[in-house]
């Protein structure tokens, strides 16, 4: 250990960890600094550090798609990032969408159309309908589909939630 | 996960002399090593960020160069980008066929070819096999169905990239610096089966680092296609895939590569069918022969003589799409 | 005054009888045509808006002032004894706050004797051996590391036919048989019923063993004030787990609260109290601080219970006109290594068709593998998919239609009890469904042998290579929900409501449920309803979210009591307004007299009254005695076969389900469609693989255990027969949460056999069987 860091010192790049390191995130807008281990992934500081518990963990693996949030407006899964490698980024999650007590209009779709069961997918399942309709606000039904297969339903709330995202798109798209 | 240090890379220079060092890995997007850390397979001290490598995320195209996609670009940006759709749509379709939108959108070029083997044996803690310094390989005799039927010695585990196979159909090659070491090689190259000494797929060493892919262009009138088949039909590993590039003289087949994935510890050229396929007019008996070379030789394990029939569909059906399209 | 009354309840294929204690006005059913206001109308989940922001609170959500994580070590052999364990490293590693054994905590018995919460025998792969407490999860998994345990390795075995041999190791010392002998019933006589049988078909059917996966896993937090214990469960029961931690824990019930808002998916595998709820509020205790212990997704699949494989044996008698003479079913069903309840394989076979010699023998026998658990019509599904691959060749070998054949075998009569049907929609469902399907218009092959000769049925649009195939399954379950269930419903002095209930919304949309119903008694507008569930220190009993019965448990107890408080409203009302009560009526929540010129708001009466608040009570009615309440359905399913890569495509499933009344088509599509994505997983790939020869489960992952993705969902297009059932309870309901995943896998088994000319007699129907199969043809 020792000879290493004196190597890696020479090579003057800076060193964080194994202990608490910080930080800055800007989650939903708000920035915040945060100390934290390098092996926290950013689903555990969204979680844990910062208290944001809308985003849900299933897996921890990258197989499930309830970690799901959008980092610089992509949708990644939390649980397979580093919360040290967003240090400076911008992520959006969940509790972003509804404004001032107003639902998003991904969030009235699902509900009209009631695309979700035990609702623990929900958040991720939405985030990614949030990222198609970022994009593309006039998508296809196999858009949904490929959009949604990164997203697993154990309640199978599959037919409902591609129902949701075309009203949501047709919400978005009129204003509504 | 157990503890470790963080380090960005400021670049390529000092990623690998920060590599040489003892128990330090680089990560890129991170969606295989993190799987690995997780599992406690391995617990690297030291961890170095590519991602912040400027230069290395950029895909360019010139019709003279080719295609040049750096280490860290993203399979979400190869599946996307026009160029690649248009010019090396095998390549397109590969990636566009692995993970899901949300890996697509972290894991990277380099992690994908680089990334180790899906072995649910491997990926289990309480199985210390040969692969990871043990002395058994508990696929041999055990669960083997997602496993290799081909070319496999000690180790039964299969190469899980999708981008590998369309890859080398297209005939990629690298840029790789280590630490005394800057050149090229083919992607075929890189591949290599474990061997008793060297238990590993890639023939990479100790901060060895893939900077860039580069990809001819295809010659003119070429085609490609990249087929994979799955347990369900997305977020799966390949049980079997086949990309095949081939270009025609006339109504003569005037080459062709024929890559098979999820059947050994490489991505496996099935140098047999493309000779027999090579200078001749298709006709059903020539697919016939082409297909068969494809898995002469297969040794299947107890759970996974299935393999060898969707290799074999597989290669049938790339030569008859590839033979019958006209541009 | 409350009445105690004996009654007869069903659960899941097993009767109890019961004293049930019933307070509240006896209320009949609806007519059938009656005009209902919320009731049957599509109606948006009221805790939609929580679901989709993110605030809903589940177990895994949270989180408490000083809260510590808890981790297990778990046994990484099949069967051994633990011979040393130092936990001294471990509990020296900075943040670990309590390491938690059989060295330092009660004995504490667990599963009927069959284990003990920390047990110094473990007997499957993930059995519980050690607990970390510390401040953080990774810290915690960092000392899982450091405790070091000697294992004496004991004999251990997987397989249940093997478990069953003179020999096999012990994995429960009173024997690997479950009670010691198979749960055997008889009717008829068997020898006589097949000596008339016509023909006779018969064949081995294996189905898997399948994981829950419910995206929240298994999980609880636990607080201490004092000696009284607060648990956040994710659970389908909190009054199951709160009476049996207060047992474990040798607490007083009024000492224990069982809180559970939101839930992230049960499937039956939540019904009970779990090991590391006990384990949290012993860290608990030790720590003096709350301790949260949630399984990971490898942990969920090891320890979690499971559907288990089964092997089952069918034989069926015919006439050569369809009529059936016999059935004859041995079932060998794999336990794991504890079960206090076993599923019942047998039910479909005893009571799906007409037949008066039967015979089921179920064997359930421990291994060294987790323990199962209920999984969405537990011994149903798997009974479902032998009997009705069965009767599909017996179809073909006379040559019958398999719709025609079922409507023969048809009875009114429950011949389980000898009771009729209180009413059976099934008959309308097959007319129903084969119109939907446009079953008559498929060209099903006729025989599955000689296709020869029969033009092969292409896939239309497909190309050479596939072949499309037609098939269809019935489906019969109980679903009839009964008594013991309380509600009480409060009417707040601003003239809203709360329906008040100890039962719990694990997804399915009760609290919606619970919400039109009071809604339609009090004749209140439903956004006046509000519902509190899910937590023992408020609402009075009610059962457990499982076997389909809440709705029809709890529904009709909601009604009693908004029933109870609209009369003392009235009795109110017509005093405080000086009116006679009979001229006084509810609409909207006004309250309108002859008497009066101007309709009154409920809140103008209620607020003169100083806070006082009505409270109305309500329990559910006992089952009719004479009659059988049960559940019914058929389901339609169109795959694509790719005969060169063996995949099976479901193109297209229809289905027909007699429920009884509906009460919210919109809840109740979701649960259709979710039963039927679920059954298909079952049919096509899901399976939990053992590692035969260190009995580690190789694939408890999400990765490698195949659930459906939006890629693999087929059309699904389902009507409801929507008859209400009178007799059933006084919202003439029957549950509908578990029948749509009965005949799924048995109705795509039947199309795929349809559409290759063999056979594919164990699930899940994967590429390698396919391919395989074809290889035969
Ligand atoms: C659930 C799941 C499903 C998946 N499905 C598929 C699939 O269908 N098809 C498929 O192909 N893949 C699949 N993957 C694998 C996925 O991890 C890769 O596709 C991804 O591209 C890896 O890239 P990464 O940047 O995340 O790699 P990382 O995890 O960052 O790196 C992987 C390995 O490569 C090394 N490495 C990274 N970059 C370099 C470099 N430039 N030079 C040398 N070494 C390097 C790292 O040290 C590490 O050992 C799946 C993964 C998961 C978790
Ligand atoms: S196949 Fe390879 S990785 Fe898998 S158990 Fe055998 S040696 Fe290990
Ligand atoms: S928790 Fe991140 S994908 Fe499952
Ligand atoms: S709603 Fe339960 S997992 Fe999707």
């Amino acid at each position: 250990m020792a000879t290493k860091a004196v190597r890696a010192k020479k090579l003057k790049v800076a060193i964080r960890g194994p202990g608490k390191t910080a930080i800055k995130l800007t989650v939903n807008g708000e920035t915040h600094e945060l100390l934290i281990e390098p092996r926290r992934t950013l689903l555990n500081a969204l979680r844990k550090d910062l208290g944001l518990t809308g985003t849900k963990k299933a897996c921890d693996e990258g197989t499930c798609g309830t970690c799901t949030v959008l980092l610089e407006g992509k949708p990644i899964y939390a649980c397979m990032a580093l919360a040290i490698e967003c240090d400076g980024k911008s992520v959006e999650t969940i509790e972003s969408l509804s404004k001032d007590g107003q639902l998003h209009p991904i969030q009235r779709a699902f509900i009209a159309e009631d695309a979700l069961q035990c609702g623990f997918c929900t958040p991720g399942q939405i985030m990614s309908v949030k990222a198609l309709l970022d994009e593309n606000p006039n998508p296809t039904l196999d858009d949904v589909k490929r959009v949604l297969s990164g997203n697993l339903c154990r309640c199978g709330a599959y037919p409902k939630l591609f129902q949701a995202a075309l009203r949501a798109a047709d919400l978005v798209r009129t204003g509504r | 996960m157990r503890t470790f240090e963080h380090v960005n890379a400021p670049d390529v220079q000092t990623a690998v002399a920060l590599l040489g060092e003892a128990s330090t890995e680089a990560i890129a997007g991170g969606t295989d090593l993190l799987g690995e850390l997780k599992a406690r397979l391995r617990s690297p001290q030291r961890l170095v960020n590519l991602k912040t490598l400027a230069g290395l995320q950029e895909i360019s195209y010139s019709p003279k160069a080719g295609l040049r996609l750096g280490a860290l670009v993203t399979l979400a940006e190869i599946e996307r980008h026009p160029i690649i759709q248009e010019r090396f749509p095998i390549l397109a379709q590969a990636a566009a066929s692995a993970a899901t939108p949300q890996l697509r959108n972290m894991g990277t070029i380099g992690g994908n070819l680089c990334q180790k083997p899906r072995c649910w044996y491997y990926r289990n803690k309480l199985f210390e096999c040969w692969l990871k310094g043990g002395d058994k390989c508990f696929a041999e005799d055990g669960e083997n169905k997602y496993h290799a039927i081909l070319g496999a010695d000690r180790c039964h585990a299969v190469h899980p990239s999708d981008l590998a196979p369309a890859l080398i159909a297209l005939d990629a090659t690298l840029r790789v610096v280590g630490p005394d070491l800057d050149g090229e090689l083919s992607l075929e190259e890189l591949y290599t089966k474990p061997t008793e000494s060297r238990r590993q797929m890639t023939i990479l060493g100790p901060g060895e680092l893939i900077t860039d892919i580069r990809v001819p262009i295809p010659k003119n009138g070429s085609r490609g296609v990249y087929l994979k088949t799955m347990e369900r039909q997305s977020w799966s590993f390949a049980l079997v895939s086949v990309a095949a590039q081939m270009n025609f003289a006339g109504e003569r087949i005037a080459d062709a590569r024929v890559v098979l994935g999820g059947v050994a510890a490489i991505p496996w050229r099935a140098r047999d069918s493309e000779r027999i396929l090579i200078g001749q007019r298709f006709s059903e008996g020539l697919a016939e022969r082409a297909v068969e070379a494809a898995v002469a030789g297969a040794q299947p394990l107890r759970d996974n003589e299935y393999k060898v029939s969707l290799a074999k569909a597989l290669v049938k059906r790339v030569i008859i799409d590839l033979c019958s399209t006209t541009d | 005054m409350p009445k105690v009354i004996k009654t007869k309840t069903e659960f899941e294929g097993h009767v109890f009888e019961e004293y049930v204690v019933v307070e509240g006005e006896g209320l009949s059913a609806w007519e059938p045509q009656a005009p209902l206001k919320f009731v049957g109308q599509k109606t948006p989940r009221i805790d939609g808006p929580e679901r989709v922001t993110g605030r809903a609170l589940y177990t895994f959500d949270v989180q408490l002032p000083g809260m510590l994580y808890g981790k297990i070590l778990r046994s990484p052999h099949p069967h051994a004894k633990i011979k040393k364990l130092d936990t001294r490293r471990a509990a020296k590693l900075p943040g670990v706050r309590a390491v938690l054994s059989y060295k330092n905590t009660p004995k504490i018995s667990f599963r009927q004797g069959q284990t003990f919460v920390f047990d110094e025998i473990v007997r499957y792969v993930g059995d519980e051996v050690a607990c970390v407490i510390a401040d953080d999860e990774e810290i915690a998994e960092d000392a899982l590391e450091l405790i070091e345990v000697e294992y004496e390795l004991l004999p251990f075995v997987l397989d249940p036919e093997e478990a069953l041999q003179p020999h096999a190791p012990k994995v429960q010392l009173s024997g690997n048989l479950l009670n010691g002998k198979p749960d055997l019933y008889e009717r008829g006589d068997l020898d006589q019923g097949f000596a008339q049988a016509g023909v006779i078909v018969e064949g081995a059917f294996k189905t898997q063993c399948a994981l829950h996966n419910c995206m929240e896993t298994h999980g609880s937090v636990a607080l201490w004030e004092g000696d009284s214990l607060t648990i956040w469960d994710s659970t389908q029961h909190i009054f199951g787990v709160r009476a049996a931690a207060a047992q474990l824990l040798g607490l007083p019930l009024n000492k224990v609260r069982v809180i559970k808002k939101y839930m992230g998916g049960g499937f039956g595998s939540k019904n009970g109290l779990g090991k590391y709820t006990v384990i949290a509020a012993l860290g608990a205790k030790m720590t003096g601080r709350p301790v949260k212990i949630m399984l990971d997704r490898h942990e969920e699949n090891l320890a979690a219970g499971n559907r288990p494989a089964t092997v089952q044996h069918l034989k069926i008698g015919a006439k050569h006109d369809g009529t059936l003479t016999a059935l004859e079913l041995r079932a060998s069903v794999g336990a794991g290594a504890f079960c206090t309840w076993p599923p019942s394989v047998g039910g479909p076979a005893r009571q799906l068709y007409l037949c008066p010699n039967v015979k089921t023998e179920q064997h359930t026998v421990f291994t060294n593998t987790g323990p199962l658990s209920a999984f969405r019509a537990p011994g149903y599904v798997e009974g479902t998919f032998a009997l009705e691959s069965l009767m599909d060749e017996l179809a073909r070998k006379l040559d019958i239609d398999p719709i025609e054949l079922r409507l023969k075998n048809y009875t009114e009569i429950d011949q389980m009890t000898g009771r009729p049907y209180s009413t059976k929609g099934l008959r309308e469902a097959y007319e129903r469904g084969t119109k939907l399907f446009g079953w008559d218009l498929t060209p099903r092959s006729p025989s599955l042998k000689g296709r020869g000769g029969s033009p092969p049925t292409l896939g239309e649009g497909l190309g050479e290579r596939f072949r499309r195939g037609f098939g269809m399954a019935s489906q019969i379950w109980s679903g009839n929900g009964s008594p013991p269930a309380y509600a009480l419903v409060k009417l707040n002095p601003d003239g809203t409501a709360t329906v008040i209930s100890g039962t719990q919304d694990i997804g399915t949309g009760t609290k919606t449920v619970l919400a039109q119903v009071a809604a339609e008694e009090l004749d209140f507008p439903i956004e006046k309803i509000s519902v509190e569930i899910g937590d023992t220190q408020l609402g009075p009993y009610a059962p457990l979210s499982a076997g389909s019965m809440t709705v029809a448990s709890v529904g009709p107890a909601v009604r009693v009591a908004a029933h109870d408080a609209r009369q003392q409203l009235l009795d109110i009302a017509a005093q405080v307004l000086e009116v006679p009560r009979e001229s006084l009526t509810i609409c909207d929540g006004l309250l309108s007299s002859s008497a009066i010129k101007e309709p009154v708001a409920v809140k103008d009466v209620l607020e003169k009254l100083e806070n006082f608040m009505i409270i109305g009570r309500g329990a559910r009615e006992p089952n009719p005695e004479d009659v059988t309440v049960n559940t019914f359905g058929v389901q339609f399913a169109e795959v694509a076969v790719d005969t060169e890569t063996g995949e099976v495509k479901v193109e297209r499933i229809v289905a027909v389900h007699d429920s009884g009344r509906v009460i919210n088509p919109l809840t109740l599509s979701s649960q259709i469609e979710g039963g039927i994505i679920q059954g298909l997983g079952y049919a096509l790939c899901e399976q939990r693989v053992v590692d035969k020869a260190t009995g580690v489960v190789i694939n408890g992952n999400l990765e490698n255990y195949k659930l459906p993705t939006a890629l693999d969902i087929p059309e699904i297009v389902f009507e409801m027969v929507d008859q209400p059932d009178p007799r059933a309870n006084n919202l003439g309901v029957k549950g509908v949460g578990e029948p749509p995943i009965i005949p799924t896998a048995a109705a795509i088994a039947n199309a795929v056999a349809d559409a290759i000319g063999v056979r594919i007699s164990e699930l899940p129907i994967t590429r390698d069987k396919v391919l395989k199969a074809l290889k035969k043809e």
